[in-house]
């Protein structure tokens, strides 16, 4: 058991990780690259840039959810801060990354993370049940959607587990076990699947708002493409 | 077998051979020549479905058929764009069992893409920003390159660019320059002030274009923005070559949209004017103001301004005397998405309001959150959809105006004048009616001296009695 979690949290966990911060470095490398080429080819090249930057950044703190389905917000609220503080504060998961992060690196209290873990769980459920409860998001809901929260759950989960044997139905290291190869797999979702909007997220206001700039010639060259050519309509 | 493509809009005859693969190829000429490539790429990449754009729709709102969430009609170009656009999706075709796009595929969204009204009141509502709008924008596009457009829309953009009057609702220039000569005429008779619709004047500093259609349906809208420029003074014209504000490429076509704004430029061009001044129209205001620019030259692009702001400046700056208070009957105000969506047009025609009526009340929402009235995207031209437009569309909008009590309507559009007052018709709201802003103003404009009529009976108390 022991050679299997050193196993996992030693190569697996680096390769994982590897996987993570090139996928995503790669995503954003060509999300980059596609807002300069189409920067480059509108036939207008005035950006609203401060009213993207300002929708963007009222997402961050998503007053405006709250409008519509407050439970179901707030749960989602609540889950995003969890994933974000829980793995780069918590001592366990720092001790991985040691050779990374500077000394003064805060570290969270074992009960906080575990408050904050129990917090994003029940989120968690409530994210999956309204994805149910409701009538559009049932409908818009693919497995691969259910997928991504049952693995997130099950992460959670097993990690409680694993700080809180005492509470564990197996043994604790079983617990650890699992959840360090569940983190590997979400690692290596992160850039694969929808978990990609992350990283995204920041651009993809830019990108919609870039797709209304046109190059000057797209009619021209999609009639010549097309032998239209002076067709009449 | 060939089939025909089914929807609820007419159509002109769509050759439907190898349709699926036409289509293709539509699409792939359409993102190898546009940005829209990234666009559907991000897409694919960070929506989450997470089904909040269901909750601002209200098309979805009130129909709550699943095909109107938002999300879900992206995702039927979505799904072509993964499959057909993206490595992933052609080896994994390779390999197994895959998606495959059909005639009834093509049907649907033939049928789909027109529910939506292109409001994009949505993309406020998604967290990660998805403007399924121009995911529609696309989609019409490639389908109008295999011959799907509503019969409505190509019918009138074919007048505009082949056609001999070369305007949606065919009015020939004879026509045009009697029915502005009667507008003059009926304005001196019934209001006692003299206005003016200069025709072909060169070197003005505006080119006017209003939606075309308010030259038959919208006289009182002409009548105040003519008064407007009487009593500024203003420097401006209307070409006889093209006059029409009208583009139905913003809802189906990136090609005639080139085509018709550039016919505007074209026009301001020709008389040495300098800007172009968009009448009291929605889309045919967006469709100029951002779309010029794209188009005809970016920074020697003719400068669009649309006639509201044009008389909020004047007015501001005190070269226009509005009177308080000559609005007395109880007035709201409906933002049409394509000005005010962007938060272009959204304070200036309620600073107006708020000063010439005595009762100005806001529907809810308004302003950039505001409900479609439920003819965007070309809808309103559609009569043979007016059941699903004004009774599953236009729900929310009569809703809101119930809940205003208000006998005024004003709606400076020429879409949202005819859609809205469908929707107060088949909803029964019989107590309010719609104007435009510049129908109200022509009672409340303090005319010049040299506006008055000499030795004429009416003063300017007369214009109430317009």
């Amino acid at each position: 058991m022991d050679t299997v979690i050193e196993f996992a949290r030693g190569p697996l966990f680096r390769l994982s990780l590897t996987v993570c911060v090139l996928g995503l470095g790669y995503r954003i490398a060509v999300i980059v690259a596609q807002i300069v080429a189409a920067w480059h080819r509108a036939g207008d090249r005035r950006l609203p840039l401060a009213a993207v930057a300002s929708a963007t950044a009222s997402w961050l703190v998503p007053i405006r959810l709250w409008r519509s389905r407050p439970f179901y917000s707030s749960a989602s609220v609540l889950f995003h801060l969890a994933v974000i503080v829980v793995p780069f504060f918590l001592a366990g998961h720092l001790a991985l990354l040691a050779w990374l992060l500077p000394g003064w690196w805060p570290i969270l209290p074992q009960q906080v993370a575990d408050a904050i873990t129990v917090v994003s769980m029940v989120a968690l459920v409530v994210l999956l049940v309204g994805r149910f409860s409701s009538a559009s998001s049932r409908f818009l809901t693919r497995s691969s959607d259910v997928a991504v929260l049952v693995v997130l759950l099950g992460l959670l989960l097993f990690g409680w587990w694993a700080a809180n044997p005492a509470m564990s139905p197996f043994a604790g290291r079983t617990m650890l076990m699992i959840h360090i190869m569940l983190g590997n797999l979400v690692l290596v979702m992160i850039p694969t699947t929808k978990i990609a909007h992350c990283a995204l997220m920041p651009f993809a206001r830019l990108v919609f708002q870039l797709g209304w700039h046109f190059p000057a010639a797209t009619g021209q060259h999609v009639a010549q493409a097309l032998n239209k050519e002076g067709e009449p309509v | 077998m060939a089939m025909t493509i089914e929807c609820s809009y007419y159509l002109e005859p769509v050759d439907t051979t190898d349709l699926p693969r036409r289509f293709l190829d539509a699409l792939a000429a359409v993102l190898s020549h546009s940005n829209y490539a990234m666009v559907l790429d991000t897409a694919c990449r960070v929506s989450t479905r997470c089904g909040r754009c269901a909750t601002s729709c209200p098309v979805y709102e009130t129909g709550g058929e699943d095909r109107d969430i938002p999300c879900q009609r992206s995702e039927l170009l979505l799904k072509i764009y993964r499959r057909y656009f993206t490595p992933f999706g052609n080896l994994a075709a390779r390999f197994g069992p895959s998606f495959e796009l059909d005639e009834a595929y093509i049907n649907t969204m033939a049928e789909d893409f027109y529910r939506c009204t292109a409001c994009r009141r949505c993309t406020l509502d998604c967290p990660m920003g998805i403007d399924h709008g121009l995911i529609t924008h696309v989609a019409r596009w490639a389908l109008s390159e295999v011959g799907i457009i509503p019969k409505a829309l190509r019918v009138a953009t074919r007048e505009q660019l082949d056609g001999e009057t070369r305007n949606t609702s065919a009015i020939p220039k004879a026509a045009l320059l009697d029915t502005c000569e009667f507008l003059e005429e009926d304005c001196a008779d019934e209001v006692g002030i003299k206005i003016e619709f200069p025709i072909d004047k060169r070197d003005t500093e505006y080119v006017f274009f209003p939606a075309v259609s308010d030259y038959l349906l919208e006289p009182d809208t002409l009548i105040g923005n003519a008064a407007v420029m009487s009593a500024t003074g203003g420097s401006w014209t209307i070409g006889t070559s093209a006059y029409d504000g009208i583009n139905y490429g913003l809802f189906y076509s990136d090609r005639m949209l080139d085509r018709i704004v550039s016919m505007e430029a074209d026009e301001v061009r020709r008389l040495g004017a300098k800007k172009i001044l968009i009448g009291e129209c929605g889309h045919a205001s967006r469709s100029a103001k951002f779309f010029v620019r794209t188009f005809c030259g970016a920074d020697d692009a003719p400068e669009v301004v649309n006639f509201m702001e044009y008389t909020h400046r004047a007015w501001k700056e005190g070269r226009l005397e509005l009177r308080p208070n000559v609005i007395t009957e109880r007035t709201t105000y409906h933002d049409p998405c394509n000005i005010a969506r962007s938060g272009w047009i959204i304070d200036q025609p309620r600073e107006i309001l708020r000063h010439i009526c005595t009762d100005f009340v806001e529907m809810t929402p308004n302003g950039r959150d505001n409900y479609c009235c439920g003819g965007g995207g070309g809808s309103v031209s559609i009569d043979e959809i007016r059941e699903f437009r004004t009774l599953v569309g236009g729900a929310k909008k009569a809703e809101q105006i119930r809940r205003t009590n208000a006998e005024l309507v004003v709606a400076p559009c020429a879409n949202c004048k005819k859609q809205i007052a469908e929707v107060l018709e088949d909803h029964g709201l019989d107590h309010a009616r719609v104007v435009g802003l510049h129908d109200l103003l022509i009672k409340a404009i303090v005319p010049p001296k040299e506006m008055l009529i000499e030795n004429g009976d009416a003063d300017t108390d007369a214009a109430s009695a317009l």
